[in-house]
């Protein structure tokens, strides 16, 4: 679904990402694991579209993210970090506008948007003002933003950043039951994430490269420790490259 | 007959055509485009009144023009031997309107992408399927809308003037082109009735196609009965030429047109909105300032010459309210507003390419 081929993206001198590589297979949950600078959003970046990369390429569903844009965005549903949203709008004012920004209108959008309110409870606060919700809310309401035109890929920006451990539960459960009918790349520096959600994959990422990928038992079997936090740690720390 | 029509004048026939069929065709470009983009001018729109800024400029603005509306009324209806031969001229050719003037497209534009930048929702504009023109245009066009919304108060005092002459309605000039006109004002509220309830795609063309339908026909029934007919529908015994009220809202116009676009473009640029509302005004200083800098300016220097040509209220006091129509002022707004929005267009690529 995702492929991702010799990624480069330089700021100026610095390189974010260099030479990133990696593939997600349709349907599966994949965690994109780094420290804080690794490069996770910037890539995250390149593939919505935000950004434009220094050279590499990448395809979502086949189609080149750089020459057939519009079209790639119609498929993807990305929840950048820090969730931003407009506080002036309702909840339901906002997802019948992000329906229309892509391409969904009257009726269509308005079963739309009843089933993502739904789906992502937000059943309580349609009404309300996004400026007046919690943390764990808005995150909600991003994350109905991604299903609104129900994209076969998801790209979340450290999904579950700030929220308190009950928020964390529910948001997990939400993902891990949206991993069943789409194709999720999901990046987070916690790592306890990527185990409890149950990735297929792990790609660690650590100054711009790709210092590990492939699944957790993978991970652990061929570096010899039992947990991935050693793994990790092993990495960032001695910037030792664990490629499978 | 052939002879007297040379090859010069069949060759400007067809290059105007043909500039026409490419503005017509560029035209339904941008129209099919903004059409895709109608929940974004929408939400732009409704952001204006979620806003308190909105209704501080509404209440500044309004304030100011109705005092100089009650000036110059104040003018037409004195005794004695003073009076004034240009009432428009009182209203826009004075320097308390524009110098209140020029505060209001800094306001109302500093928000529109310095705002999202800061808070980050622009990511969220630029990875919807949209693109960039389009929701330039979008911006631009409910600004624009709000705009016009800040004029139509105004429209108030035409009445005002007529009280003391009553519109006359003559029940007997029913013809072909004043059904057709009133025809097409049926088909324009019918049109702005249905903008309200929501639709589906094909209705909501429909439903546009309809507006632009009752505009054509009223525009054109009613020039033609207005010309033809010798007996008129409706007939207002104007005390005052109307053709300079018309002049004024167009320059007015296209003229707010330019320095919104000028905003935008600004907005565009930068992270704040206060430095996009002072930089913007610096800059629309550059076409309003010019005609208060020397009151005693030899009119026929060259220097007022070059003033002219940009001195926004010049153009309002000289021709606009005087019901003349200088096509080299609307050219002036028109260009400068295109570039204006075709910089923020590649402003706006540019944010992808850092």
């Amino acid at each position: 679904m995702i492929s991702v081929r010799s990624l480069t993206k330089y700021y100026g001198d610095y390189a974010a990402v260099r030479n990133v590589s990696f593939d997600v297979p349709g349907g599966t949950v994949v965690g994109f694991l780094g420290p804080n600078g690794a490069g996770k959003s910037t890539t995250m970046r390149i593939l919505a579209g935000y950004l434009t990369a220094t050279s590499g390429q990448a395809t979502i569903d086949g189609l080149d993210v750089f020459w057939e844009p519009v079209e790639v965005r119609r498929r993807i549903g990305y929840m950048p970090e820090n969730c931003p949203l407009y506080p002036e709008m309702r909840v339901k004012e906002y997802l019948q506008f992000r329906a229309g920004l892509k391409g969904l209108h009257g009726g269509e959008a308005r079963k739309r948007v009843a089933y993502v309110i739904e789906r992502c409870w937000l059943n309580e606060v349609p009404r309300q003002l996004i400026g007046t919700l919690s943390k764990g809310y808005r995150q909600r309401v991003g994350l109905a933003d991604t299903l609104i035109a129900d994209p076969p890929v998801l790209i979340l920006d450290e999904p579950t950043a700030g929220l308190d451990p009950a928020q964390i539960r529910e948001t997990r459960t939400l993902i891990r039951d949206l991993g069943k009918e789409h194709t999720i790349l999901l990046s987070t520096h916690i790592l306890s994430e990527v185990e409890k959600l149950k990735c297929d994959q792990v790609i660690i990422i650590n100054r711009g490269e790709v210092a590990a990928a492939g699944s957790m038992e993978e991970l652990a079997q061929r570096s010899g420790r039992k947990s991935l936090e050693d793994v990790f740690m092993r990495i960032v720390e001695r910037e030792e490259a664990v490629v499978v | 007959m052939l002879a007297a029509i040379n090859v010069g004048e069949i060759l400007a026939i067809g290059a105007l055509g043909l500039l026409a069929i490419v503005a017509l065709a560029v035209s339904a470009f941008l129209v099919a485009g903004l059409f895709q983009a109608r929940s974004l001018i929408r939400r732009e729109f409704s952001a204006y009144f979620l806003s308190p800024i909105a209704y501080v400029v509404l209440v500044v603005f309004l304030a100011v023009t109705g005092r100089l509306f009650y000036l110059a009324l104040e003018q037409l209806t004195t005794d004695g031997p003073y009076g004034i031969e240009y009432p428009m001229r009182s209203m826009l050719g004075d320097e308390r309107f524009w110098l209140v003037f020029l505060f209001i497209p800094p306001l109302l534009t500093m928000r529109l992408f310095a705002e999202e930048r800061s808070t980050g929702t622009l990511e969220m504009l630029m990875t919807a399927p949209l693109r960039d023109w389009q929701v330039v245009l979008s911006k631009y066009l409910a600004c624009f809308a709000f705009y016009v919304v800040l004029w139509l108060p105004t429209l108030i005092y035409l009445p005002v003037l007529q009280s003391s002459h009553p519109p006359i309605m003559h029940a007997d000039a029913w013809t072909a082109n004043s059904i057709l006109m009133v025809a097409g004002l049926a088909l324009v509220v019918l049109g702005l009735l249905l903008l309200l309830p929501a639709l589906n795609t094909n209705a909501r063309a429909l439903n546009l196609i309809l507006l632009a339908a009752g505009i054509a026909c009223t525009a054109v029934g009613g020039r033609l009965h207005y010309h033809r007919d010798a007996v008129h529908l409706l007939e207002i015994p104007v005390g005052l030429d109307p053709m300079p009220v018309l002049s004024s809202y167009l320059g007015l116009a296209l003229a707010g047109a330019m320095f919104l676009a000028v905003g935008i473009l600004v907005s565009s640029l930068v992270r704040s909105q206060m430095v996009a509302a002072l930089l913007s005004l610096v800059i629309s200083l550059v076409f309003i300032l010019a005609a208060f800098w020397r009151p005693n300016m030899d009119t026929g220097s060259s220097t007022y010459q070059v003033l002219y040509f940009f001195s926004v209220p010049l153009h309002f006091s000289e021709d606009f309210s005087r019901g003349l129509v200088d096509t080299r002022h609307l050219a002036l707004y028109a260009s400068v507003a295109v570039f204006c929005l075709f910089l923020t267009v590649r402003s706006l690529e540019s944010r992808r390419w850092r």
